[in-house]
């Protein structure tokens, strides 16, 4: 590693050698670093073993095996989940769903997330309070979200359809969350109203280190707004753009509970995305194979996205 | 940043925050007053805007039926423990990342941060086994233990980033005075994090509050239970919700994170945006 720490460059000097153990000090200097870093990093370790890397590892060898209520004991099967996956149109289908949830759910964030922090990032009367309650959809428990968007998009009684009977744009009410399209709806617009708030934040801390002076040189030039946006903002914040579209994925693609307290993936399959068809499988059906398969292959879709955004927060390091 | 010296601009500008604001705001004020309206004026078909006669006798409901004090109760010492335990991990881990030079360091750090990227339902598969033979399947304490998952990965990745802040000269000085490694981060360190510190134990405390899939699964009896399952299996139920009672819950439900985070949303977006943004 070529990079120095940001402190000892500052400070100019070398650091002075830690202060560790003898046993430690027998070893030499580096030696002792690495067993001093490594004891802090233990119970650290220890529980990501245990509780992350042990369960993953162990559902990556389910995805192989029968393992059902008929089969107590996993049993080694090769790679007939997958077979049975390839042929079974539900499961596929959930693939499908997954994709128009996660496109329409990150789409629609980041557009609205932009324009949200756009126009906070202009000085107005009450800004900062408007952007403190902003926040607040984002750390509601997840079932209390599902209630409220629940009770909005009722049927008999939401204030959803009573406002679109009032506008004219109904003649009856809608059971939104009886049919595909209008459930598919549903999640998607209680899962953008609680990511607003986070995309928002990052955008708006993108914008707090775009030069001013920069955008104050092109409105002399006689930019109006939009050349100023293309020109300028939109390029500044192409970095927060991608992680705040690749943190979009993974959590859109990860999402399960407001999905499941709003719709449980119905009706019928309308919104069954990927980790509700898991959820189905492993304790609807206890059948903790198929659903290994189904998540092994789920992971799959997770990691071009994963990999970038590891990567990015690992510069440096 | 944006020219509103126009009318067009000024009334684009207006629409747009005013429809953004709508769909943000409106909910929650639907929800708020929602809980204090009457059945009678709850179920109509054009709602009002207002409660005319508003009544408590959701929240009533709410605490005497609904058991959502044991609920609430349950929910605060799993996240409570949940939150400390997760702060405890992350700061020595981050402490490590930040102040240490070692062979695998870059490796183990990605390892842990990938965890954040793997899904959590596909985790609960294996762990729902694991936990059942440690005999901690429907205890707090399993649960507990479950929590690491959601939040060990961003706060470690948070601690670490704050502690690099930290100057190394501090550390430096006290080495030369002759204090421990361990005394050193306590007693020098520690106490200049405190705002990193409450920041993680808050974004720990938020996850573990708000979760529904893994209380779902992992608790089975009903007091045992906390309050995202909870709510969910006292008030959404297909035949007979009670949209009064379940607003009013949620509502109570919410109070302590929003609370919380009213006071320390500045540290905790410095926080969450760490190294995201830079």
């Amino acid at each position: 590693m070529t990079q120095v720490t940001g402190n000892a460059a500052a400070g100019g000097e070398l650091p002075a050698p830690p202060r560790v153990s003898a046993a430690a000090r027998w070893g030499g200097l580096k030696a002792g670093e690495r067993r001093v870093g490594l004891l802090f990093l233990a119970p650290a370790l220890i529980a990501f073993a245990t509780v992350i890397a042990w369960p993953f590892l162990k559902a990556l060898g389910y995805a192989f095996t029968r393992y059902d209520l008929q089969t107590p004991v996993p049993r080694f099967i090769g790679l007939d989940n997958f077979r049975m996956i390839l042929s079974t149109p539900e499961i596929l289908g959930s693939f499908i769903t997954t994709g128009i949830y996660v496109g329409l759910a990150t789409g629609f964030t980041v557009l609205l997330g932009f324009a949200w922090a756009m126009i906070l990032n202009q000085p107005f009367r009450g800004r900062g309070a408007v952007r403190a309650m902003s926040l607040i959809p984002w750390v509601l428990p997840s079932t209390v979200t599902a209630f409220v968007w629940g009770w909005i998009f009722n049927s008999r009684f939401g204030v959803l359809n009573a406002l679109l009977l009032e506008l004219g744009v109904i003649e009856f009410p809608t059971a939104w969350l009886s049919t595909s399209q209008g459930a598919m709806a549903a999640v998607v617009v209680t899962k953008v109203w609680l990511s607003i708030p986070l995309f928002m934040t990052f955008f708006l801390a993108g914008l707090q280190s775009l030069d001013r002076e920069q955008i104050e040189a092109a409105r002399v030039d006689g930019a109006g707004n939009w050349p100023v946006l293309r020109d300028h903002v939109l390029p500044h914040l192409r970095p927060v753009l991608l992680v705040v579209i690749v943190l979009g994925v993974i959590g859109n693609l990860q999402h399960f509970d407001t999905i499941y307290a709003l719709t449980g993936g119905g009706p019928v399959r309308a919104t069954a995305v990927l980790s509700i068809e898991v959820y189905r499988r492993a304790f609807d059906q206890w059948d903790t194979g198929l659903a290994s398969a189904i998540g092994l292959l789920w992971v799959a879709t997770i990691l071009p996205a994963a990999a970038y955004y590891l990567r990015h927060l690992l510069r440096g390091v | 940043m944006l020219d509103l010296s126009s009318p067009s601009a000024r009334v684009v500008f207006t629409l747009v925050l005013g429809a953004i604001a709508l769909f943000l705001f409106f909910p929650i004020y639907w929800l708020t007053i929602s809980a204090f309206k009457g059945n009678a004026e709850l179920y109509r078909i054009i709602p009002t805007l207002w409660p005319s006669a508003p009544t408590l006798d959701h929240f009533a409901t709410a605490f005497g039926r609904g058991r959502l004090l044991d609920q609430l109760r349950n929910s605060l010492i799993v996240s409570g423990s949940a939150a400390a335990l997760n702060t405890l991990l992350a700061m020595y881990a981050g402490y490590s990342f930040a102040k240490f030079r070692y062979a695998g360091r870059r490796w183990t750090m990605l390892l842990l941060l990938s965890a954040q990227v793997f899904p959590f339902g596909l985790l609960l598969i294996s762990l729902y086994p694991l936990v059942t033979e440690l005999g901690l399947i429907d205890t707090h304490l399993g649960l507990t233990l479950s929590y690491i998952v959601f939040a060990l990965p961003v706060s470690t990745y948070m601690l670490y980033s704050y502690f690099t802040q930290v100057p190394s000269e501090l550390i430096e000085a006290a080495r030369a005075d002759g204090a421990g490694e361990l005394r050193i981060f306590h007693t020098i360190v520690l106490p200049v994090s405190v705002p990193a510190l409450v920041t993680v134990f808050l974004y720990g405390f938020m996850w573990s509050w708000n979760d529904l899939l893994y209380s779902l699964t992992l608790i089975v009896s009903e007091d045992k239970r906390t309050i995202g399952p909870g709510l969910l299996l006292s008030y959404l139920n297909e035949v007979n919700a009670d949209w009064g009672g379940a607003m009013a819950a949620s509502l109570v439900a919410s109070s302590p994170i929003v609370v919380a985070f009213a006071f320390l949303q500045r540290w905790f977006i410095q926080g969450v945006t760490a190294g995201a943004v830079k």
